[in-house]
């Protein structure tokens, strides 16, 4: 291969177009190196940010043929590689508003990100001349979500944030709301929690897109369900997610598997689940359900309830 | 070759055809599928949310009994995949766990080692029976056929757990297309998500992913929609005429299990393999190939 293209979206503040910029392909290069280039020998209009070149600090998270990376990361002959090409398609991350080419706008995200308190409110068990004092085990809890540094790159492709900016948190709000509820040293988990709890926390469609493109190994999806987990535990029980989740809980322990004819009733509660009604004769007519078919005990049911009762024990003494 | 089968809860509901196509074309091809007595549901990425341990645990005894029969367990669900495969990857990396679930598995009789594989029909077609020998099985080459390929996304994410082939770019549903003698068209959504995880929840906005996700195979001029996942399967059919009410273009498009694509190219009719089970109809543009 003797040449690479890059193949930019560019906006001015005003138009958008894409651009391509062709330049004598090196080996083991990143995708950064290509942009650095382009602005140096091509066209110093081209508007990117980055500043470590290490994956520290977070500000060159952009979009590979759709896939959001950080620029410095990752393997330009990866890349290449992956998708068999000498072009590839350079975009500002999604899910952004976009300022010039391919910057992004973070101060919304900041703004939401409040929201949750991403800081400590100090237990009242210590106190600064003492200090605070955390075991390996809670440490451990938060040192995950910890890792984040504010690249954009698990907004960028979220399934439910793409469809839904305004009802539903960028994935690393949750990891940081999942940080302070869970901190040892918090006073106050449920301030981190709530925020979370009415901006989508039951509407993560479990897309995996969030704990796939980020570069550090964080996993927002996780903190999903560790949010979910202890909302319940706060009481938060009287939703429909919450609902669902439990619905799955206790099938498996009564028969071992799914009944999905009780589960939109579980879920949603009866009145609901008669505006399901069109749905069911639809389903009903094609023998999709079938009505009076409950699931028999799975052979081994004893074993299932052996093991629910065991692990209700050791939760407790958690 | 001789597989423990784990089908999931939806096989024996509402994505029934799935297990008739898949014991049809398991046979046809001399793949041995032995259901595993006594498999529970996966938990379908909900029971962590409830109890963490109690999701390990239960998907412990899951491949504790598969254990048993040492011999490779196939799956044809997403998400049964995704959710075995995790308890496997945790139980394997982290012996405290693995001796606390082993402790729970103990009282009921049951032992975890890892020695067991958890794998998807997809994957052991391309890898383990070969494309070469699908190839000669075809008896009826989906010839003119154009299928859009739906993932679905726990088949390829996240990649350090399902980790078969690139998940940037995945290629083996496009091989098995091929194969088959259907021709594979490119769509933005080959690799989005169908929601299903959160239709009640977010019933609106995943309304809204399931018509995107089908305009967008339909017009990258796909006859259909080809996927490896029921979940997937039954959020695009299912709730196709729910979806349609939020959409002023058409969106009309069939959705098959991948075993019902391979079913009419080894020459299984229609009604073999519960297509006229669907809730849209295959009919008008697979009877010209079928």
């Amino acid at each position: 291969m003797e040449k690479v293209i890059y193949r930019i979206k560019r906006f001015d503040g005003t138009k958008e177009w894409y651009q391509e910029y062709e330049f004598p392909y090196e080996k083991g290069k990143t995708i950064l190196w290509g942009l650095i280039k382009i602005k140096e020998e091509i066209d110093p209009s081209l508007c990117f940010t980055s500043a470590c070149r290490s994956a520290i600090c977070g500000s060159c998270g952009v979009r590979v043929n759709g896939n959001a990376v950080l620029a410095c990361k990752t393997s330009l002959d990866k890349m290449l590689e992956t998708y068999k090409t000498n072009k590839l398609i350079l975009e500002p991350l999604n899910n952004f508003k976009v300022i010039r080419d391919l910057v992004v706008d973070w101060e919304q995200k900041f703004e939401r990100m409040k929201e949750v308190k991403p800081w400590l409110i100090p237990s009242k068990n210590s106190d600064k001349t003492k200090g605070f004092k955390q075991s390996e085990k809670q440490f451990n809890m938060i040192a995950n979500p910890t890792d984040c540094i504010l690249c954009g790159c698990c907004i960028s492709e979220c399934g439910q944030l793409s469809i839904n900016r305004e009802g539903f948190l960028e994935p690393f709000i949750f990891s940081k709301s999942y940080r302070f509820t869970v901190e040892s040293r918090d006073e106050a988990p449920g301030e981190h929690l709530e925020p979370a709890l009415e901006n989508g926390l039951w509407k993560c469609i479990r897309c995996m897109q969030c704990v796939t493109k980020c570069p550090k190994g964080v996993r927002p999806a996780e903190h999903i369900n560790g949010l979910r987990k202890e909302s319940m535990k706060m009481g938060h029980r009287d939703n429909k997610g919450a609902r669902h989740a439990y619905a799955f809980h206790d099938d498996i322990q009564k028969t071992g598997r799914l009944n999905e004819m009780t589960l939109p009733i579980k879920t949603e509660g009866l009145v609901s689940t008669m505006g399901r009604i069109p749905f069911a004769l639809r389903l009903l007519k094609k023998g999709k359900i079938k009505p009076f078919n409950m699931p028999k005990p799975v052979n081994g049911i004893e074993q299932v309830r052996t093991i629910y009762r065991l692990a209700q024990n050791q939760k407790e003494e958690r | 070759m001789k597989y423990s089968f784990f089908p999931g809860c939806t096989l024996e509901a509402a994505a029934e055809e799935l297990m008739i196509s898949t014991k049809k074309v398991a046979k046809a091809l001399g793949i041995e599928l032995v259901e595993l007595d006594g498999w529970t549901c996966c938990g379908a990425s909900h029971l962590q949310d409830v109890d963490d341990f109690k999701a390990v645990s239960i998907n412990a005894r899951n491949l504790a009994l598969a254990e048993k029969l040492n011999r490779p367990l196939l799956t044809v669900c997403n998400t049964c995949t995704l959710m075995l495969r995790t308890t496997k990857q945790r139980l394997d990396e982290d012996e405290e766990l693995k001796e606390k679930v082993n402790k729970v598995l103990d009282e009921a009789g049951l032992k975890y080692t890892g020695s067991v594989e958890v794998t998807h029909l997809l994957w052991v077609l391309v890898k383990d029976y070969g494309l070469d020998k699908l190839k000669k099985k075809v008896k009826k080459p989906l010839k003119g056929l154009k299928v859009a390929n739906f993932y679905g996304c726990h088949i390829v994410r996240p990649p350090e757990i399902m980790g078969f082939e690139n998940y940037l770019n995945p290629r083996s549903m496009e091989m098995v297309a091929e194969a088959l003698g259907a021709e594979s068209v490119d769509f933005d959504r080959r690799l989005s998500c169908c929601g299903f995880h959160a239709v009640f929840p977010a019933e609106k906005e995943v309304l809204k992913i399931t018509g995107i996700d089908c305009l967008s195979a339909k017009k990258a001029g796909a006859h259909c929609v080809v996927t490896p996942c029921p979940l997937c399967q039954m959020q695009l059919d299912m709730y196709q005429p729910d979806s349609q009410k939020s959409f002023t273009e058409d969106i009309t498009i069939p959705v098959l299990h991948l075993p019902q694509l391979i079913g009419l190219a080894l020459g299984f009719n229609f009604e073999e393999l519960g297509i006229n089970r669907h809730i849209v109809d295959a009919n008008p543009v697979l009877i010209n190939i079928a």
